[in-house]
């Protein structure tokens, strides 16, 4: 008996070891087989999942820590529909709380798409609607009832950008689209810093493996050389303006001409940054966004200023130097005339300014001769990106001799801003060297970073010293004294400020001008001993009249004044006052 | 004397004892084994639910960033231009005109140049300095010895 139990034992021991053998080879031989590397990549996959982690954007400030751009919380909506009980109820709650079609839902909980089975049914639900629905479905969750249910109604938050000032200084910000990327402006310009850097994390699908969420540094917050209320208050000017002058659009930027701080730049038209969906029934291009730095045009007399300055520079002239203006001058073959083809007769430099002449300006610039005039252009930065921290900048055109385009009579046209085309920025930024000693500041909107903590504040930069520091001073004063001779509508009550109109033709896409309509221009500094701001002004086919001096003039004037108390600039009296003490 | 040795001899041969002795030491073993899985499930139970509170507390901290971002846009909403504007005008301010202003001399006084906005540098998670013997895994202490290079196990 004994030993039939032995025999008995000994065979199942033998069969066991046996099987446990084949178990082993057939182990070994899927470890070494062709499809092993297969079956380790399913293994892999199943294992667990790459989650991505995205800090949150940056915000950006204005100059005084206004809060332009943030971030707030929405959700992700969907349905898991592996776990969903009561697909009627979850279409039911979805279109009732967030608007979405019954139909459409419910259908597609019945029939998800092959492969697919989380259905996102909502990517920007408002905490508000989500609190609900979760509220709902604990509540349903308790209730002893398996329906109404909403297992399977998922609810994800993450951060999408918001602007609390809405439309303020759309231009300048840009906008953050759907992705998360950024648009136009500050946003494009800077979207790889406020973006900051994703994580990607495995994982495991294991319980028992729990893997540390790493910490994600959000992206750089910007704080911007942007005053808002001096935005605010050019915006409302330029609207009004616009309004007044029957202009179609217009730009106005506001400027500190001793470091290039971009204080406001205003341009239209201009749209809440919360319903960036708009874009496309608001622009028709990317140019229009902003006017101020991706439009160029013929900005006309304003050019005038540079001429002179050659002039001045390479001592060619003074301003006392007489000229005779016969109210014709030839040039290339063609006849330059005034503004109102008249002859003023003799003149000094301060005159040739004071009432405009071309004919004089384009004497000037025959007598400096292509290559130096061209040469100062160029210094000036006629033709070049001036290197502005924002999306988008267009570099304008400036033509010199040896392109195929270019013609003697553009010495003289150039001369007094017809064939050259420039941004009011590029216009503003070669100003900038008159009022400031000489020496072009590089214009920036960005005034510091902060991350981790620390604030790193971006130091000004120049971009050369195109004209000698008499120069800047004689010219400067030259134009103060224009604008005080003709009592000009620029002038600012308690304020000596320096500047010149510019009223352009507009070039029609057949090469001729359109002379029933103009550009209108004005680019004025003060107080002329220590400037402190700048302001340019673009209205574009004004109808109130063809002349900068009656309407880009004025504008200026009222964005000085609003200026000077919003910065606490004191009238010079008090200024020179407080500086005798 | 032989008698007794003979018996001791007996004894020790019986297979009943035999058996005994195989019985015992495969249980022995079972044991063994068992203590070391049921050490190794606790101390891995106990490191995945500490791994899971972490992974909480930092869902927590993405909330609470979250709920800052919100209040910090919600209060930049009620602080806006247009807010302030509005509710200035409901209190019957208006914007005040040039030749209304009146500027004076404070001896001292030195203009503010510019914003400041960093906060404290944030608190970097200093170095745990719980020894490693309360953290680690059986099998990770394991791990960690046989890949150490020249020690081995002590």
């Amino acid at each position: 008996m004994r030993q039939q139990y032995a025999w008995r034992s000994m065979l199942l021991n033998g069969f066991l070891a046996f099987v446990a053998t084949l178990i082993v080879l057939q182990m070994v031989r899927i470890q070494a087989s062709a499809e092993a590397e297969q079956f380790r990549k399913q293994a892999d996959d199943f294992a667990g999942e790459y989650k991505v982690y995205y800090p949150e954007r940056g915000e950006i400030y204005d100059r005084n820590g206004h809060l332009l751009a943030g971030n707030h919380t929405v959700y992700e909506v969907g349905v898991d529909t592996t776990t969903v009980r009561d697909p009627h109820s979850v279409a039911m709650a979805v279109s009732v709380n967030l608007g979405k079609n019954y139909n459409t839902v419910y259908s597609n909980i019945l029939n998800p798409p092959p492969g697919i089975s989380y259905l996102i049914v909502d990517n920007f639900a408002s905490p508000e609607a989500v609190a609900y629905l979760k509220e709902l479905k604990k509540e349903l969750n308790e209730s002893e009832n398996p329906t109404p249910s909403l297992v399977g109604l998922e609810f994800s938050p993450r951060l999408e950008r918001s602007y609390p000032e809405n439309s303020l200084a759309s231009n300048i910000l840009g906008f953050v689209n759907l992705e998360g990327r950024g648009y136009f402006g500050i946003e494009e310009k800077y979207n790889d810093l406020l973006a900051g850097n994703a994580v990607r994390v495995w994982i495991p699908s294991d319980p028992n493996r729990a893997v540390e969420i790493p910490r994600i540094p959000n992206g750089t917050s910007l704080i911007l050389t942007i005053n808002r209320d001096l935005q605010d208050a050019v915006e409302k000017i330029l609207d009004q303006s616009l309004y007044d002058h029957g202009a179609r659009h217009g730009t106005i930027i506001v400027m500190d001409p001793k470091n290039g701080d971009i204080l406001a730049m205003a341009s239209t038209p201009r749209m809440d940054l919360n319903n960036f969906q708009n874009y496309g029934a608001i622009y028709s291009n990317a140019s229009e966004y902003n006017r101020a730095i991706s439009m160029p045009y013929e900005p006309g007399s304003v050019i005038k200023i540079f001429t002179m300055a050659a002039a001045l520079d390479t001592g060619l002239v003074n301003p006392n130097t007489t000229f005779l203006d016969t109210g014709e001058f030839q040039i290339g073959g063609v006849t330059i005339k005034n503004w109102d083809e008249e002859a003023w007769g003799m003149q000094t430099m301060v005159g040739c300014l004071q009432h405009s002449l071309n004919v004089c300006l384009a004497w000037l610039a025959t007598q400096l001769g292509p290559q130096n005039f061209y040469s100062y252009m160029d210094r000036f930065g006629f033709g070049s990106l001036t290197g502005l921290d924002m999306a988008g900048e267009a570099a304008g055109r400036l033509k010199v001799p040896g392109d195929a385009d270019w013609y003697p009579v553009d010495l003289g046209t150039n001369s007094f801003g017809q064939g050259i085309s420039a941004t009011p920025l590029q216009l503003m930024t070669a100003a900038s060297a008159i009022a400031n000693k000489g020496h072009m500041v590089t214009p920036h909107t960005l005034y510091a970073m902060l991350r981790d903590g620390h604030q790193f504040n971006v130091p000004p930069q120049y971009a050369g010293s195109p004209i000698k520091a008499e120069t800047a001073a004689t010219l400067t004063e030259m134009l103060a004294v224009s604008l005080e001779s003709e009592a000009s509508a620029a002038l600012v009550p308690g304020y000596r400020v320096a500047g010149k109109t510019g009223t352009a033709q507009i070039p029609t896409p057949y090469g001729f001008y359109d002379f029933s309509q103009t550009n209108t221009s004005f680019v004025g500094w003060g107080p002329v001993d220590d400037p402190q701001f700048m302001i340019y002004v673009w209205l574009e086919r004004p109808t109130s009249s063809i002349w900068g001096s009656y309407t880009a003039a004025p504008v200026f004037s009222e964005v000085a004044q609003k200026t000077v108390i919003l910065l606490d600039i004191p009238p010079d009296t008090v200024r020179l006052q407080m500086l005798a003490r | 004397m032989e008698t007794i040795h003979r018996i001791n001899h007996a004894h020790s041969q019986a297979p009943w004892r035999v058996q005994r002795q195989w019985i015992s030491i495969f249980l022995l073993v079972v044991i063994g084994f068992g203590m070391i899985a049921t050490l190794y499930l606790m101390v891995t139970s106990q490191a995945a639910i500490v791994g899971r509170e972490i992974q909480d507390l930092r869902l927590e901290i993405i909330g609470i960033e979250h709920n800052n971002a919100d209040l910090q846009t919600e209060l930049a909403h009620l602080t806006s231009k247009g807010e302030i504007e509005r509710r200035a005008y409901a209190l019957r301010f208006r914007p005040i005109e040039p030749e209304e202003l009146e500027y004076l001399y404070v001896p001292g006084y030195v203009a503010p140049n510019g914003v400041t906005l960093a906060s404290a540098p944030e608190l970097q998670p200093s170095l745990p300095n719980t020894p490693s013997e309360y953290t680690q895994s059986l099998l990770e202490w394991l791990d960690e010895k046989l890949q150490a290079p020249g020690r081995g196990l002590r």
